[in-house]
């Protein structure tokens, strides 16, 4: 035991799989696992799951958190979080309710968070403890965000409200998406008029539906009207 | 030097192969085989055919052990198995249980 412990002075406590080490099968556990050399199979674990950048994962995963720096092949279900660093490198589906892909990873695969409820998120995203989940977060959105923008269209009334609270917080997150989004659907700009004219006039926004922004669609509007009126 | 660490909470059941030293402290079945040293440390348990260079067992090993150089068995160890090496060591307090080849022969 003693040379064990010379052997691992810094591992204490935690498993870590070297850089030569093959391991095929079926690996679980209850801690922290470390992978340098390769795992291929199945690997669940109850904590996290380390890949370093000399890590290669063939196996589906099963884990509360996983950061990957090296190579995965297979699919990765997180409890918590899923972190695809500047090194990593994965193919395969990722299941967990946050991910995290920053800038210089590469991916193929799917990204499923679960259920993403425009009125939940919010509350959801304030509880988390790290600010990198909040501020990557909304660039790995959009893809759900299409289904937000259907709601004010189908329904501009009460249920609008909380879709609209949930817009603007995510719009001013993502930089460079907002100039793509405004061009391709107008939608997304219409709740701010949704919230400031709901009570009186919910069908009005509907007809002229080609203006793009809100206030100018009001304007618009009233200045045709006056047109017609001054045409007549 | 990188070294491998199978934590005490940590299950494995496969095949571990590698060129470094492995410390067991959780639990691996099936097959291990390195080319350096494996350690099973006393809360290590293996159910395996262990082959590598050097295996010293303060836990519990189940199968075949065959090493190219030397095999230990600690106190408070329990082996049951074959143990085929050049150097055995059975320290006082082990528990043993199977054959053991030293390959006398391939010495001289």
């Amino acid at each position: 035991m003693a040379t064990a412990k010379e052997l691992a002075p810094g591992a204490v406590n935690n498993t870590v799989v070297g850089q030569s080490i093959l391991i095929s099968g079926k690996l679980t556990g209850d801690e922290d696992l470390t992978v340098r050399g390769r795992v291929e199979g199945e690997l669940t674990l109850s904590r996290t799951l380390i890949v370093e950048p000399t890590g290669v994962v063939k196996a589906n995963v099963a884990v509360k958190n996983a950061i990957v720096s090296g190579v995965v092949v297979g699919n990765i279900n997180a409890t918590e979080s899923v972190e695809l660093t500047r090194e990593g490198r994965m193919v395969g589906d990722i299941h967990a309710p946050r991910v995290i892909i920053v800038d210089g990873a590469s991916f193929r695969g799917r990204v499923d968070m679960g259920e993403v409820e425009p009125g939940r998120m919010p509350s959801d995203r304030s509880a988390l403890p790290r600010p990198t989940g909040a501020t990557v977060r909304p660039a790995v959105r959009p893809g759900a965000a299409p289904a937000r923008p259907a709601l004010p269209g189908a329904r501009p009334t009460p249920p609008a409200a909380p879709a609209a609270q949930a817009r603007p917080a995510a719009a001013p997150a993502r930089p460079a998406p907002p100039p793509a989004p405004a061009a391709t659907r107008p939608a997304p700009p219409a709740p701010p008029a949704a919230r400031t004219a709901e009570p009186t006039r919910p069908e009005p926004p509907r007809p002229p539906v080609a203006a793009p922004v809100p206030p100018t669609v009001a304007e618009a509007a009233r200045k045709k009207v006056v047109v017609k009126k001054k045409g007549r | 030097m990188a070294n491998t660490v199978i934590g005490s909470s940590i299950v494995i059941d496969g095949e571990i192969s590698g060129d470094e030293d492995l410390v067991i402290q959780g639990t691996v079945k099936g097959k291990i085989s390195l080319k350096e040293s494996l350690f099973v440390e006393g809360s290590g348990v293996v159910e395996a055919d262990i082959e590598t260079q050097n295996v010293e067992i303060a836990g519990r090993v189940t199968g075949n052990i065959a090493a190219s150089d030397k095999v230990e068995l600690k106190t408070d160890c329990r082996v049951v198995g074959d143990i085929k090496a050049p150097r055995i060591l059975i320290a006082d307090g082990a528990s043993f249980k199977g054959n053991v080849d030293m390959d006398i022969p391939k010495e001289r």
